[in-house]
């Protein structure tokens, strides 16, 4: 069965602004849905309360990986497959393979770790976005907030929104499609 | 909008280091000790008494290339370590130098809040460069092979082909005059770097910026050639006939590191004492990076060079690593991969998060942990040349560094007086101030 | 982040811009019709790349003894132009990698048309692994796998497969690098598509973005450890390629030096080549309050430190093959520069260390035609420097009765061309259906480093009103 949400939909011009906006419109109790920047605004992601990542923790295990994969792959065929006499080397000479090992875990980590990103945020080829406010990737700043989520009425928080230095507030309907 | 104005004033941000006389005479007893301990090491070793790693009694008569010359082995020892750590500290004292030149030239913003401790590095070089000038005049036919007897006389039994043929660089004037003129060079364009660093202070304005900015160009073009041919003579050349191109930025990537680890360590030893107040976690996050990723680049020059010579095997380049394989009884083994496990496995893991580089306790554990790996570098690059079978570790290295340490601090310390330790006028300041990743 | 900037640092974004200006000014050119000039150029590039196909296609057919390779010198012009290209293909990652590590902000307006060449100057480079093969589908044998006649496998001990781990590993990366930064600009042309095939495109490609809090966030995170782990990875790149050589005992190639001295040559090439391009994007598309005077000139400066370096790198050989008392490293030296191939050496010596030295010259680091003229001269320069590590080492054997000369035949300088069809081809595609200016990452600087927010600090005395956190 698909629902509707309501959402208010303010729109800044600056950010700075809408910054100091999540911030305030946070601190007088009204739960911000989602904020939607054309670029990365330094500081946003603690005054909307996210938790630190742990994309990095994934990064390391996807090279501990390779690097693994590839210590196996020369051990097996260097030194265990079919040993050979290269340059009065040892057979597993170490050396000789940490370029290898280097490149690997190098790929692994790039592609374990942006796969993992795309993953855990939902990015695909092929996925439609919810989209607020189509200029969200030009020029404006744009806080969406839930209104059934919310205690305050509409009236409210759009005063909220427009204190805060919104130059817009819109009403979007996003029909999401139940689970 | 403004979410908070902040109101700043370089007058505010003076601050005047107060060298006490407890830490003077702290550091004084830290030389005087450092004395005493290397000539009792001396005396017990001269009596065949051994406190600490000693070998010489095991390889005795297995000689630097098969030559036996003038000092008895405990002496030469002692030569060798004031020469391996004259060496270090000048090298650690100019890459302040090389570092504050850096930021000058990369425009770096966050770094002028703690530029003038690395500044002050430079101050202790006549002391490390005139040890090494003397140690050259008294000791020379001790400390470079190329220096022994007869090795460039037709007519000697010493005659060495090989070394002869390297006379048009590796002779008496000529080195005489690099070794100099490096020294020279460096301090004298620090000197000038310095004024105008105190003059900014006095008067203000941008034109001191612009000033040390061109004058940096000037240093890092004399650093370019120089940090290489000094590492050849005062390195390379002790082990005669061996030779490696790469042998000048591998020296220079294990001097760099090892001054970055010692800024570091003086940032937060002023900071506890309660100097430089605006150096927050980020300013040492920033340190804390440099000192991750140049201990993976000094790896990363080391492997190079150590790889081409492993995999083309050829015997007048293989013989470096031999000796310090297995020469002498393995007795090189051991600082050889101490100084890879800390100078690149344990930086490596320990600065890895970005939580260790912004707390004090583990930047302070990563910086000494570097020093101690690159002064094992330093260990491995010089003794088996130097001393070959006489090496060990005992008093003498323990007295040797200790000495050094303490003198260093101490005229740093002493130099960080002369201006306030915030340039205040900096015109990069604010962006330091405000500095937050 | 903070804003406040120093008053001596110039900015980076002139004109005045605001932020829906850098939305118009990059997507015009990604949404309007081919201009005329853009349409002559490649098609240009389009019979380049078919001319130079078919010399492709005749060397497979024929094999490669229609090269001018004997039996002496066995490498000549396709490792020469592999080398050029892997060389200039390090600009780009270098750019976004090791430049975010260092926070140089100028890097926003160039990273993207440069890491787009790296990509196309490494498909460049891959082609000539391929074509010196000599059989082409076989290159597959690269791959570790148990084969028909055992299991033998490929031998992990050499350069040359390193070297395909190192490439194919650099290629993939940086890919991966490059369509991450494009994601947010795709969404931006998606969202302003008017047409059907546009917003299908577009959408498609920019996988759902809508730019919301957290995925920044985690983006973020994710492009400074990809730049983490980028940086060695451009360094071992073109280490590895000068592992090829140095790894062997040829008197002129085992040098221990190669692998940091290519890198910066590589560098220095590299950003000659995005020089180059942007000089010539930023005037056909007017983007010149993007790609400022203050971008080319610190290009223009990274040129100098890298051709310095690599000079310095050439007379650390020279004295130490004279020094090593090695008669055969001093033959090679001493050949290199006044051997049957001085030209070359000295072509080198000239494009290379001599004429960037021009670069100390204010004036001459500003101006645009000088910038683009030391440009090419820095590429001439930098083919002569593998061609004289190549050729020069190779064609004095040991046995003075194998001593061979090198002359390219019009095969070898058809392949050659053709790298250049398909690099021009790949680039003007590019230039026409993507942004070449990453458009978020240039929004974000805008605070800092632009005209428009003059948040500046007045030098020595306070002015604490104009700081803005």
């Amino acid at each position: 069965m698909d629902t509707n949400k309501r959402f208010l939909v303010g729109v800044y011009d600056d950010d700075d602004e809408v910054l100091a906006a999540v911030k305030s419109v946070r601190a007088s109790g009204i739960k911000v849905h989602d904020v939607y920047t054309p670029f990365p605004v330094h500081g946003l992601d603690k005054a909307i309360g996210h938790p630190r990542t742990r994309i990095p923790v994934a990064a390391f295990m996807f090279g501990a990986l390779g690097l693994t994969c590839m210590f196996l792959l020369t051990l097996y065929t260097m030194a265990l497959d079919w040993p050979m006499n290269i340059g009065g080397k040892d057979f597993y000479a170490l050396p000789d393979f940490i370029p290898v090992m280097f490149e690997f875990t190098v790929l692994f980590t790039a592609f374990g770790m942006v796969f993992t990103f795309f993953i855990s945020n939902g990015l695909w080829w092929g996925v439609k976005p919810v989209i607020f406010d189509l200029r969200a990737t030009d020029d404006k700043f744009v806080v969406a907030i839930d209104t059934g989520a919310n205690r305050k009425t509409e009236a409210e928080i759009e005063k909220a929104l427009r204190d805060t230095g919104a130059t817009e507030v819109n009403i979007k309907e996003v029909v999401e499609e139940a689970a | 909008m403004a979410e908070h104005n902040h109101h700043f004033d370089p007058a505010e941000m003076e601050e005047w280091y107060d060298f006490t006389s407890s830490s003077k005479r702290k550091l004084i007893i830290g030389m005087l000790a450092g004395l005493a301990i290397l000539l009792i090491g001396a005396f017990m070793v001269s009596k065949g008494i051994g406190i600490g790693i000693e070998h010489a009694h095991e390889h005795a008569g297995h000689g630097h290339e098969g030559h036996e010359h003038g000092l008895p082995g405990w002496a030469k020892r002692v030569v060798a370590n004031l020469w391996m750590n004259a060496e270090f500290f000048t090298g650690i004292s100019v890459i302040g130098m090389f570092f504050v030149c850096i930021q000058y030239l990369s425009w770096a913003g966050w770094s002028s809040i703690l530029k003038r401790v690395p500044e002050a590095f430079p101050a202790f070089l006549p002391i490390s460069g005139g040890i090494l000038i003397i140690l050259y005049f008294a000791f020379g036919q001790e400390l470079f092979h190329w220096r022994h007897e007869g090795v460039m006389d037709p007519e000697s039994e010493h005659y060495d082909a090989i070394i002869a043929g390297k006379s048009w660089y590796l002779n008496n004037a000529f080195f005489i005059v690099r070794t100099v003129l490096y020294i020279g060079l460096w301090y004298g364009l620090w000197v000038v770097l310095r004024n105008l660093s105190k003059q900014e202070d006095a008067v203000g304005g941008t034109e001191w910026w612009y000033k040390m900015k061109n004058l940096a160009r000037v240093f890092i073009l004399v650093f370019a050639v120089t940090s290489s041919t000094s590492a050849w003579d005062w390195a390379m050349s002790i082990d005669t006939h061996w030779f490696s191109t790469m042998f000048g930025w591998y020296h220079f990537a294990s001097w760099h590191v090892t001054g970055l680890a010692v800024t570091t360590l003086a940032v937060i030893s002023l900071k506890e004492k309660g100097y430089l107040r605006w150096v927050n976690e980020n300013h040492l996050h920033d340190l804390g990076k440099f000192m991750f990723a140049f201990s993976i680049f000094w790896t990363y020059v080391w492997f190079a060079q150590f790889l081409l010579i492993y995999y083309a095997n050829m015997p007048e380049e293989t013989i470096y690593f031999r000796e310090r394989f297995s020469g002498y009884g393995g007795i090189y083994k051991a600082p050889f991969f101490i100084n890879l496990l800390l100078g690149f496995l344990f930086p490596f893991l320990w600065f890895m998060t970005r939580d260790a580089k912004r707390n004090q306790t583990f930047l302070k554990v990563g910086a000494s942990v570097i020093i101690i790996g690159h002064y094992f570098d330093f260990y491995q690059m010089m003794m088996p040349g130097l001393v070959g079978a006489n090496a060990g570790f005992g008093l003498i290295e323990w007295g040797t560094t200790l000495f050094f340490a303490s003198a260093f601090i101490y005229v740093i310390s002493a130099q960080l007086t002369k201006a306030s330790i915030v340039a205040k006028n900096h015109p990069m300041l604010e962006e330091a101030v405000h500095h937050d990743i | 982040m903070s804003h406040v900037s120093a008053v001596v640092r110039p900015p980076l974004v002139t004109g005045g811009k605001s932020y829906h200006d850098i939305t118009e000014d990059v997507c015009r050119q990604v949404e309007g019709k081919p201009t005329a000039s853009w349409k002559i150029v490649f098609g240009i590039s389009s019979v380049v790349l078919f001319l130079g196909t078919c010399s492709v296609f005749w060397t497979w057919w024929d094999g490669l003894g229609n090269w001018g390779l004997n039996k002496t010198v066995g490498w000549a012009w396709d490792i020469t132009n592999f080398v050029w290209w892997v060389g200039i293909g390090h600009a780009g990652t270098l750019i976004s990698a090791i430049l975010l590590l260092f926070r140089q902000k100028w890097r926003t307006s160039v990273n993207r048309a440069a890491e787009a060449m790296t990509i196309f100057a490494v498909i460049c480079a891959a082609s000539f692994i391929l074509m010196h093969a000599g059989r082409a589908w076989l290159a597959y044998w690269c791959i570790p796998f148990p084969n028909t006649f055992g299991s033998l496998w490929v031998n992990f001990n050499s350069p040359l497969i390193w070297d395909v781990f190192a490439i194919s590993t650099y290629f993939s990366v940086s890919c991966l690098f490059w369509y991450c930064g494009l994601i947010p600009d795709l969404a931006t042309i998606r969202d302003r598509a008017k047409s059907k095939v546009s917003k299908f495109i577009y959408g498609l490609l920019s996988m759902g973005w809508n730019g919301n809090t957290k995925t920044w966030f985690r983006y973020e995170y994710v492009s400074l450890i990809l730049a983490g782990i980028s940086t060695p990875l451009v360094l071992s790149v073109h280490t590895i390629v000068s592992f090829d050589f140095a790894t062997s005992v040829i008197p002129g190639w085992h040098t221990t030096i190669f692998p940091p001295y290519f890198v910066a040559g590589a560098i220095f090439s590299g950003f000659a080549m995005v020089n180059n391009l942007l000089l010539i994007v930023r005037w056909t598309f007017k983007l010149q309050d993007y790609i400022t005077i203050e971008h080319i000139e610190t290009m223009n400066k990274i040129i100098t430190v890298t051709g310095s370096i690599v000079g310095i790198a050439y007379i650390t050989e020279f004295f130490i093959a004279a020094y090593s008392g090695v008669e055969y490293e001093q033959y090679a030296f001493i050949n290199r520069a006044f051997g049957p191939y001085w030209w070359a050496y000295w072509a080198m010596m000239t494009c290379n260390v001599v004429t960037p030295q021009l670069f100390w010259i204010q004036s001459i680091r500003r101006s645009i035609m000088w910038t683009f003229a030391l440009s090419v001269v820095v590429n001439i320069g930098m083919w002569f420097e593998r061609f004289v590590i190549i050729v020069t080492s190779l064609h004095r054997d040991y046995i003075p009765s194998s001593w061979a000369m090198f002359s390219p035949t019009i095969i070898d300088i058809g392949d050659y061309v053709f790298t250049f069809g398909l690099f021009f081809f790949l680039f003007l595609l590019f230039a026409k259906y993507l942004p070449v200016i990453n458009m978020a990452e240039v929004k974000a600087v805008m605070k800092s480093s632009s005209e428009r927010f003059p948040y500046k600090v007045k030098p020595g005395k306070s002015t604490g009103e104009k700081v803005t956190e």
